[in-house]
Order: structure tokens, then sequence, then C-alpha cells
């Protein structure tokens, strides 16, 4: 019985296998060639493209900025995200499920819509400018595009959505009576939050953390959008790489450090869980 | 409760921006978005007759792009999910984890990726799906199949196989059985997991960019470079259709199999 339902995996495996290993296999390979200009490359392997990111200020400030840019992204989403989930997943109201639906429909929203509404709000006159203005708060109108601060907000409605759907998950498992328990004892709703449920839900707020972090790492449209072309991050430089220089062997070597930053940071970040024995259930 | 209702204006103030500045007078509405007012100080509908043909051909590419992608991550990871959860392979985490892959690597980087698999496919054999349908679709089958193999495991973790084991007991054949036990207990999972492939492939910009024709793009990207190059407000007007699209659809799956399957299966 049990061999003829493994049988069903290998057509499922062959796909995946092919597909992985064919389309990130070509890219590497792409990576160790030098770029003689004009689209082509340099026939011998070499480690020409990866020095020169390495050891080039220009590349390693947008690998740093890019990890900062997704790192402080993925800690806001979680303290705006995190919230939301809870109140949600403890809500008895009928109003839930239309909140609820709010939450998914942002995140059935493409980004390049809530990026529209973005720029519209914070243009030089609209409503957060002459609020803001008008209440004395700011001197002069304040601007997101073509700052970091842009692209932290732009990439926060990318995965927001996301977030408080991984979020909610986390805080359903924890059960009323370890809350009743403690308000019993006389703590406040505050110090039962700060206390109970965040220590309780750490592990699982830790790997949502991770999740939003990789989202941010590989997300092009906000920072190409918000950037300005003046905020270059990985996939924004990997874009123009290939459309502006047509440097396909530096492209692949670009994101060939993406992805390796990416899986370097998960493995420390699974690593630092382990060490702390949090969320050993949770990564296993 | 103050923090509750700030984060929910936050998360959807965009959404109800693009809406509203949607029927924005034309006087306000210039050529580059930041010129947009909100809220209108003139209403019209002149820019929903406006919606070039261009970002309807994109909206189908993007609708029939989508129900393809989900469909074949369907045929892909139901019978993987299976296998998975109720093979008992020793090397299931490992297959578990490769099946999952796609999900690790940076969306941009499978943009690339696949171009680069295409051009060298082109130089070295007759298959030239570059700028192609199929190889746009191949490359979203990849990006969302792990939503369909997520959620359907997480259901068959649950399953109670004693069903199973009723219907069987009760004279049902194995197919039978399949067909009338379990696949109506495994669905909730398999809409699921087939509404966020959609949904995922339908909002997707970084792979489409690399890989769609200059001449036919996908919503998404039709939407990032009028934003890049020639805004129009009508692109503000066809965003809330698909706004409303999206919300259609999501009360429909609400109906379907409710909001709970669609909430715990969903974060795979």
């Amino acid at each position: 019985m049990n061999t003829r339902w493994s049988l069903f995996l290998v057509v499922p495996l062959a796909v995946s296998l092919v597909l992985l290993v064919a389309s990130q296999s070509v890219f590497l390979e792409s990576s160790l060639h030098a770029d003689l200009g004009f689209g082509r490359m340099a026939p011998a392997w070499s480690l020409h493209n990866y020095i020169r990111v390495l050891t080039d200020d220009f590349y390693l400030r947008v690998l740093w900025l890019t990890v900062m840019v997704s790192g402080i992204a993925a800690v806001l989403t979680i303290v705006v995200g995190f919230p939301i989930a809870y109140v949600l997943a403890r809500m008895r109201s009928r109003w839930a499920g239309v909140l609820m639906l709010g939450i998914l429909l942002s995140t059935f929203v493409t980004i390049v819509i809530k990026i529209f509404g973005l720029i519209v709000i914070f243009n030089a006159d609209g409503p957060v400018n002459r609020l803001l203005l008008g209440a004395g708060i700011v001197a002069k109108p304040i601007n997101l595009i073509g700052t970091p601060a842009g692209v932290v907000v732009g990439l926060m409605y990318f995965t927001i959505g996301f977030a408080v759907l991984l979020m909610y998950a986390v805080a359903r498992t924890v059960p009323r009576s370890v809350e009743e328990a403690a308000e019993i004892h006389g703590a406040s709703r505050r110090r039962v939050f700060l206390r109970v449920i965040l220590p309780i839900c750490l592990p699982g707020i830790a790997v949502g953390f991770l999740t939003v972090f990789n989202m941010c790492m590989g997300a092009f449209t906000s920072a190409a959008l918000l950037g300005g072309g003046r905020v270059l991050t990985l996939p924004v430089l990997i874009q123009r790489t290939i459309l502006f220089e047509v440097k396909y062997g530096m492209a692949g070597t670009i994101s060939a450090i993406l992805l390796f930053s990416v899986l370097l940071i998960n493995l420390f970040g699974i690593f630092v869980l382990r060490r702390f024995r949090i969320g050993r259930r949770v990564v296993a | 409760m103050l923090w509750f209702a700030l984060a929910y204006v936050f998360l959807l103030a965009p959404i109800v921006v693009v809406v509203g500045a949607s029927f924005s007078g034309a006087d306000t509405g210039g050529v580059v978005i930041s010129y947009v007012q909100f809220p209108p100080q003139r209403w019209t509908l002149e820019w929903y007759a406006r919606i070039p043909a261009v970002q309807y051909e994109a909206l189908a590419l993007s609708l029939v792009l989508g129900v393809a992608a989900a469909l074949a991550a369907c045929a892909i990871g139901i019978p993987a999910a299976f296998g998975l959860v109720r093979g008992g392979l020793a090397g299931t985490p490992l297959i578990a984890a490769l099946l999952r892959a796609p999900l690790q690597i940076p969306t941009v980087v499978i943009g690339i990726a696949f171009m680069q698999l295409y051009y060298l496919m082109a130089d070295y054999s007759r298959i030239d799906l570059v700028g192609s349908f199929a190889g746009l679709l191949i490359a979203h089958i990849f990006l969302v199949t792990p939503f369909v193999t997520g959620s359907v495991s997480a259901v068959l973790q649950r399953f109670n196989v004693r069903l199973e084991e009723a219907a069987v007991i009760l004279g049902a054949s194995r197919w039978r059985t399949f067909c009338r036990v379990t696949l109506p207990l495994i669905m909730p999972g398999v809409y699921t997991g087939a509404l966020y492939a959609f949904v995922v492939s339908f909002i997707d910009v970084p792979v489409s960019l690399f890989l769609a024709a200059p001449g036919s793009v996908t919503y998404p990207v039709e939407l990032f470079h009028s934003m890049e190059h020639d805004f129009n407000p009508s692109a503000l007007a066809s965003a809330t259709l698909v706004t409303a699209f999206s919300l259609l659809l999501l009360v429909g799956a609400e109906r379907l199999i409710g909001l709970n399957a669609l909430l715990r299966s969903g974060a795979a």
C-alpha cells in the first residue's frame, strides 16, 4: 500500500527537478563567464565577475542596502502584522469575516496597484502632506519616491497580507485558557500580550520574519517604482544589468550572489533558532 | 484597539485611494501619476471609457496564464502531496524541501534563470520559448506549484483514514472510495492551493517582466510599464476593475470553501 502511494511522487518530482536544475544551472553557469559587451560572453570559465562584485564598493553597498532595507521592512511588517493577526484570531464578532476579507484582498491586489495608491497619497499636495503641513508637523512636503524609506514602505505593502496570514495561523495555536490563567492571576491585557502570547508565538514569528525577509530580498517592483532610480537594490540592479548593459554573465553573477545571500541568511536564522532552542517544532 | 484600526487604515488606504482617484475629473488627472488628486475634485467615469485595448489584452493574458498555471500546479501538486504524506519514503523531508525550493529562490532570480534557459535552448535546439506563452507558463508553473503541494499536504495530514477504511469495508472499490470519500474531503485544500497559485501568478511582476514578449505582456507588467513610461489615469480605472474582480473572486471562494479553509491552508 505504502509503496503505491510513493509512486505518485515520480512525475511531480521529475518535473520539479528538471525545472529547478535546468533553470538554476544555466544562470549559475553564465555567472562564470566574463562579458565581452553586446550580450556576448567569454568562452572560458572564470571568477572574474565574482571578484569584481565582491571587491567593488558599488556592488557591496547595493548588497548591504538590499539586506538593510529588507530587514527593516520585515521587522516593521511583523510589528504591524502580528497584532492584526492576533486580534483577528481572538475576535468572535461577525465582523471578523469581513476584516479577514480585507486582509485577503490586500494580498490579492498586485503591488503595482498599491504603489499607484501610495504615490497619490504621498504626492506633494496629497492627503498626507496636506494633513502634516496643515498641522505644522513638517515644514515642507515629505517625499517617499527615491528614498530608502519609500522602498521600505513599498516592501511592507508587498508582504503584509502574507505576513498576517502566516501570523494568524501562529496566533490560532495559542489556547485561550493560557491567557485566562494569566488574567486570573492578575496580569493586565498588555502584560498578558507581552509576557505570555509573544513568547509562545516567538518561534512562529521568527519563521514568519524569515519568510517576509526572503520575499523582500527578491522583490523587484517596489524597489524599482519607489526607488525612482536613486535607491538601487540587487533585484533592480539585475534588471538594469540585463536591460541597459546587456551583460548576461554579470546579471547571472549578481543573481547568484542574491540567491546565496538569501540562503546563507536563512541557514543562519535557522541555526540561531535551534541554538536558543526555540522553534524546533516549527523549523524542523 | 487603536493600533488595530490604524493598521487597517495603513493596509487598505492605497487600494481605496486608487478606486477613488479612478473617478477623478480630467482637469486634475495629469499624465504623471503624482498629479492625480485624491479625494477627487470632480467625479467622472470618463477614464473607464478610455481604458486602452492593450490593457484588456494584458488582462486576458494574465487570466489565461493564471488559470493554466493553477491547473498545471494541481496536476503536479496533488499527486505530489499524496506521495509526500502517504508514501512513507525515508527521503520524504528531502523531497519535500526540493518541491518547496521555488519558494526559497528570489522571484527576480526565477525570472532571470528561465530567461537565460530559453535563450540557451533557442541557441542549441529548435525549441524557441523566448517571449512565448509556453515559456511564460512553464516559469509560472514552477513559481506556483508549491502552493498547491503545500495546501493539499496540509489537508491530507489532518485526514482521518478511518473514513476510507469504512468505505472499503462497506464494499466500495478503491477507485470509488477515492472519488466519493477521499476527493471530496481534500477539495478545500485543492481549491485553496489553486486559488493561491492563481493569485501568485496573476499579481507577479518580476518573472513575467523578463519572459513576456514586448507586444504581449501580463497585466501587472503592463501597469508597471505604464507607470514607468506613459502614465494615463485610465490605468487607475482598469486597476479598479481588477480590484473589484479580486474581491468577487474572494467572496466566491469564501462561499465555496469557507473562510477558515482559505486561511488555514493558505499560508503553506
